[in-house]
């Protein structure tokens, strides 16, 4: 059923190290799981790699099974602090999509729908993506959309009107002051992943702004071209070479960020949402973790068992024991720079005391018991078949490379992945989880009715803190209350 | 685990389920069990990934009055496990051998499935028919689950901004006609419903022969025969699953309704119509309306109202399409404006497509969209498998249909979208709903 033998291209990953053949059907015992069959072997078919003069690289995945091509374009320009003109490169992004020198907007979106493609741009980059015979077109587009942005001053009052309403949309929605809140406490205000747009931040962007975070941050420098689908990988070349090759821009480099501390003991952060009929709890510290780290499989391993989806010990606990919500995980981030664990649920306002304690709880189990062999195994086993599974997307293995390019993996990075998932011990899970789940120093940040969920805070006996809706300090509520 | 949610802004995944061009046949094999159980089978080796898929014709339009909210709880209720997985095994083993798995009702149907590495296909069929055969349904079930899904309310609609826009364009569209009470229900409902009368739901609409089993990736067609035989051939067949469709009355005048929702800050405003169901021509043709109103920046009321005039910061037309009936909905949110004149130049470009045919040039980009939904819609496996279960499912037994839908978008003509557009979109017989910043009203 799978490709065999295409020599160093191929590798043979055993899902579950299981290799017991296909029972007879007919006979089947349906009082016990039934064993698998043999594992298939995956074939990670490396892309074809061009690296332009002027700073693009070039990747191409060739796939003719379906009469379309997609391309995305994507400047590796990192977290990018924007200080007081915060909002400013998403509204650039926008602007990008309003029109070329060439083409009023009208005219552009036209030529767009006509073709029946999709082209959208954003601040570090963008997408085209048509049927095969309308590529070039639509990538054509693509390219002047970068290259030759109209910044009409018409254009920007609109999309700057546009985002104050959005803004405002957005202020009483319990999940997304979370999301800024969360970053902004955790990061700090002045950091380029705590810091966030206000209205007054935005009322304060000009024109200028937008064309002078163009030209500090669009161009060739740091991009990277991902061209899937039904293309020849020299077809890809001469079209990127025709429409970028001579394009020139600002070189751009990483910025440097200093580290951000966590607290010094675990604390609550209160934000009070009075219409909120539910809690937003994330349970949250900074880590630094890389991904050329030894650390990061085990990590992956440890963070699955946690919180890695519906089997998981938060889910199985906070859901299917308890019913406090409808669903509750959590993620450990690797990067460059710092990243977060966060562990978080969405749980109803009579049960947010009781769900920080289990929160607590099971961060703390993780880190002073070992997991069983059976959760290791089945972690290990749910990371072969994702992958497997993850291979249906012919983009995939584009992302793999340029994800070995970004983060200076070794080149064999995914080829080994699994072996690497394999060899994670139990002693490895606890060792991680007491590194980088920071039991200690966590902030508890809960968005939520304060009135409802307030007294049973206080009871678990965690310091608490109280923050506005944008995560300034705010004085506690007088007692009684 | 999840209703499907037309959320407000996934408008371009309203209706595009499946398109075809010739070059893309989706090859399936198709074939009944004794006990009724329709199967279809979709080979693809270029990965290997296998999907696994019951649909059953069963949701929330067939619930019993008083007992709203039945058969999306019941989604809930079947990963509680069977005579043979233990309570809280079923995700565990779906996980442990690589797995991903999830269910969705609708108020027609209800969708269950796994996607595994391929040689994890017989426990995909296992677990599926574990559940068709013999689930626990127990109190402790109940229980949990009663308080998972009030979870899920209020996550996906009462603490969600624009949460309960459709429920509420529903409860007016349709007055006698299920499709009034939404998918999530009442929880008073499922508090005050006994297990008895959840034991019989399952007797009742998850018998093999309401339901459709599809296979689509990494298989060899005989052996999976033979696999299927042993784990669903011993599951009994039941009753005939017998519908009556309710036919709503025509509404006869224009319905004016507002809703308070603490969670926004902008109106969203909305004219709302009923429409024949999903398996209508004219269903297709009101498709095409909404590509032409609102999808891309060229299309008429985003280059109206949000790029010339600046007046909406987004805006809506998409059909909400079911088996019976169809909801079609127009609306936006106000930037800087007010409700009225959006309302007024919404009518004004349907009264365009009412009284001028559309340009060459604009059917042409139609046909030339269509055909890049299509081409996109078909590329995952799973997406495959609900797709052929939609056609048998929906379109008389045609599970076929997913191969033909295109030819059928390139045979409706420009007087058909006129004619449409005039026939349905009628303002005297529509809800206009104002869905307002603020605290509901008490009730």
């Amino acid at each position: 059923m799978t490709k065999k033998n295409q020599m160093k291209k191929l590798i043979l990953l055993a899902a579950g190290a299981l290799f017991i053949q296909l029972a007879q059907a007919q006979t089947i015992d349906r009082s016990k799981e039934p064993a698998p069959g043999p594992a298939p072997v995956l074939s990670i078919k490396d892309p074809v790699i061009y690296k332009l003069p002027n700073g693009i690289t070039l990747l191409v995945v060739e796939d003719h099974r379906l009469p379309k091509v997609t391309a995305n374009y994507m400047i590796d320009a990192g977290s990018v602090t924007e200080g007081d003109k915060a909002g400013v490169l998403s509204l650039m992004g926008g602007m990008l999509n309003e029109g070329t020198k060439a083409k009023a907007k009208s005219d552009f979106d036209e030529a767009v729908d006509k073709i029946g493609a999709n082209v959208n741009l954003n601040w570090s980059g963008g997408y085209a993506s048509a049927l095969t015979r309308y590529f070039t077109t639509a990538f054509k587009l693509m390219g002047e959309a970068l290259k030759e942005p109209a910044f009409t001053q018409e254009s920007f009052d609109k999309l700057k009107s546009q985002e104050l309403t959005g803004l405002k949309s957005q202020a009483k929605n319990a999940k997304a002051i979370s999301a800024r809140v969360t970053n902004a406490l955790a990061y700090g205000k002045n950091h380029p992943d705590g810091e966030f747009e206000t209205e007054e931040s935005i009322q304060k962007l000009t024109l200028q702004d937008v064309k002078d975070a163009y030209a500090k941050y669009v161009g060739p420098s740091r991009g990277y071209l991902t061209i899937t689908g039904d293309i020849k990988p020299a077809e890809a070349k001469v079209l990127v070479t025709e429409v970028f090759g001579s394009w020139t821009g600002p070189k751009v480099s990483l910025e440097k960020v200093a580290d951000s501390p966590n607290p010094a003991k675990t604390e609550i952060d209160l934000v009070d949402v009075p219409n909120a009929v539910q809690s937003e709890i994330n349970v949250v510290n900074l880590v630094n973790l890389r991904m050329s780290d030894p650390d990061y499989f085990p990590v992956l391993i440890a963070n699955y068992i946690l919180g890695g989806g519906a089997q998981a010990r938060l889910f199985m606990n906070l859901r299917e024991k308890h019913s406090f919500t409808y669903g509750a995980y959590s993620s450990l981030g690797a990067g460059r720079l710092q990243s977060m664990f966060d562990a978080s649920a969405s749980v109803r306002n009579a049960k947010t005391d009781s769900a920080v304690t289990e929160f607590l709880a099971e961060v703390n189990r993780i880190r002073t018991e070992k997991v069983t062999d059976e959760e290791l195994t089945n972690a290990k086993a749910l990371y072969a078949g994702s992958f497997a599974r993850g291979l249906e997307d012919p983009a995939r293995t584009a992302t793999f490379a340029s994800n070995i390019l970004i983060n200076n993996l070794p080149a064999d990075f995914y080829k080994t992945y699994l072996q690497k998932v394999n060899a994670v011990t139990a002693d490895d899970v606890m060792r991680v989880a007491k590194k980088y789940m920071d039991y200690d120093h966590l902030r508890v940040i809960i968005v939520g009715s304060q009135g409802q969920i307030l007294p049973g805070l206080q009871k678990t006996g965690l310091p608490i803190n109280f923050f506005d809706k944008y995560a300034a300090p705010v004085t506690a509520p007088a007692a009684g209350k | 685990m999840q209703i499907v949610k037309n959320v407000l802004f996934a408008l371009t995944a309203a209706a595009f389920m499946s398109f075809s061009a010739k070059a893309q046949k989706v090859e399936f094999t198709e074939y009944d069990l004794p006990n009724g159980l329709h199967v279809i089978l979709h080979a693809d080796h270029h990965a290997p990934v296998v999907a696994v898929s019951v649909m059953y014709h069963v949701g929330s339009k067939n619930e019993e009055p008083g007992r709203t909210g039945f058969a999306h709880f019941f989604e809930h209720l079947l990963f509680e496990g069977s005579d043979n997985i233990k309570r809280g095994q079923f995700m565990k083993i779906v996980s442990a051998n690589g797995g991903s798995n999830n269910a969705n009702t609708t108020q027609d149907r209800t969708f269950y499935y796994e996607v595994f590495p391929s040689n994890y296909l017989e426990t995909g069929l296992w677990l599926e028919s574990e559940r068709m055969m013999h689930p626990v349904i127990n109190d402790i079930g109940v229980k949990i689950q009663d308080e998972v899904v009030k979870e899920e309310k209020r996550q996906s609609f009462d603490n969600r901004p624009y949460g309960n826009f459709i429920n509420t364009v529903a409860k007016d569209l349709f007055t006698t006609h299920p499709y009034h009470n939404g998918v999530i229900g009442e929880m008073k409902d499922i508090d005050a419903a006994k297990l008895e009368e959840f034991k019989a739901f399952f007797k009742q609409y998850y018998v093999p022969n309401n339901a459709v089993l599809t296979i689509a990736g990494d298989i060899d067609p005989v052996k999976t025969k033979a696999l299927i035989a042993g784990y669903f051939g011993p599951i009994p067949g039941g009753p005939p699953v017998v519908y009556h469709k309710v036919d709503e009355p025509p509404m006869t005048k224009a319905i004016v309704d507002t809703f308070y929702d603490a969670n926004t800050q902008i109106p969203l405003v909305a004219v709302a119509y009923r429409i024949p169901g999903r398996n209508s021509r004219d269903a297709r043709v009101m498709q095409m309306i909404s590509n032409l109103l609102s999808s891309g920046g060229s299309s008429r009321l985003y280059k109206k109202m949000v790029d010339d005039k600046k007046e909406a910061l987004q805006v809506l037309a998409f059909n909400y399409t079911l088996e019976d009936y169809g909801m079609y909905i127009i609306g936006a949110l106000p930037n800087n404006s007010t409700n009225e004149v959006l309302l007024k130049d919404i009518d004004d470009e349907v009264v365009k497509l009412q009284t001028d045919l559309i340009s060459q040039e604009d059917y042409q980009k139609l046909e030339n969209q269509m055909e890049n939904n299509y081409v996109n819609a078909n590329s995952r496996q799973l997406g495959i498998a609900e797709n052929l279960a939609n056609g048998y499912t929906f379109y008389h037994k045609d599970t076929n249909e997913l191969n033909e839908e295109l030819a059928v978008y390139k045979s409706i003509t420009r007087e058909e979208i006129r004619d449409a557009a005039k026939k349905y979109l009628d303002a005297n017989k529509r809800l206009t709903l104002y869905y307002l910043p603020g605290k509901a009203k008490a009730k």
